[in-house]
């Protein structure tokens, strides 16, 4: 299961699992935002290839319009997905506390 | 002791598929922290064999306690023959412009897991893909621990 939405203060909350079969949801939801957005990744259980693509196209669009997504919360398992993915080079990353 | 289960050739039996490995991990007791690379394996494995075969017979998995941890054979029949273990890494130091969503797959799971086989039967068409995932193996964040590298296992 996947959730995503809104939070306080623009902040975009993603819980769950952002696997192949979530992703279009996903990608769905994040083709509507806009400027500089930050993605609350601390109920984000697990991400593969499908959700890392996901990421990786937001990412993007969004600087393409001088904006940028930044991840925060990202657990231990995600930031090790993320280095193995060279996607802490070109995402602005806040491990969870 | 070894469970096995098939799984139709479609996304929509992810779900099904992460619900028969935390249904062995639990049964087995298995330890949890590998579960995750467990199941990204598991699922860009079967994602793949979704994509890239014409075949419309379900896919076998079968799951296997060992020593520290857990060893998995996805059985996928009336296939070609695709090497998983011969396919090349990703590029991760492109700059973002020229980088695509996609191609990662197999390259995480190189780092993830312990080891990969890839056996293939010309007579029969049919491959098996092989991975052990251990504590020994395991990499930082599977341990638990704070900073340093993770290791990869190429």
């Amino acid at each position: 299961m996947l959730t995503i939405d809104f939070g306080p203060n623009g902040v975009v909350v993603i819980a769950g699992r952002l696997d192949a079969a979530q992703s279009p949801a996903a990608q769905a939801f994040l083709d509507q935002v806009d400027g500089t957005v930050t993605l609350d990744c601390i109920r984000l259980e697990y991400i593969s290839s499908a959700g890392l693509g996901v990421l990786l196209k937001t990412q993007k669009r969004l600087m393409g319009s001088a904006g940028k997504l930044r991840l925060s919360g990202v657990n231990r398992h995600l930031q090790d997905i993320f280095v193995y993915s060279g996607f802490d080079k070109i995402f602005e990353i806040e491990p969870a506390p | 002791m070894t469970s096995h289960r098939t799984f139709r050739r479609s996304f929509d039996s992810i779900q099904d598929i992460f619900a028969f490995s935390a249904e062995v991990f639990a049964s087995e007791r298995i330890e949890p922290s590998l579960l995750p690379s467990v199941d990204l394996t598991l699922e860009e494995l079967f994602t793949n064999m979704v994509k890239y075969t014409a075949s419309t017979a379900a896919v076998r998995i079968d799951m296997t306690k060992v020593a520290g941890g857990v060893e998995v054979t996805l059985t996928d029949y009336d296939v070609g023959p695709f090497d998983v273990t011969q396919a090349p890494d990703a590029d991760i130091d492109r700059p973002i412009e020229q980088r695509e969503p996609g191609g990662l797959g197999l390259h995480l799971i190189r780092r993830l897991v312990d080891c990969v086989q890839y056996e293939y039967s010309a007579e029969s068409r049919q491959s098996r893909i092989t991975f052990r995932k251990t504590q020994a193996g395991a990499t930082t964040s599977d341990r638990g621990t704070v900073a340093g590298s993770a290791d990869a296992h190429d």
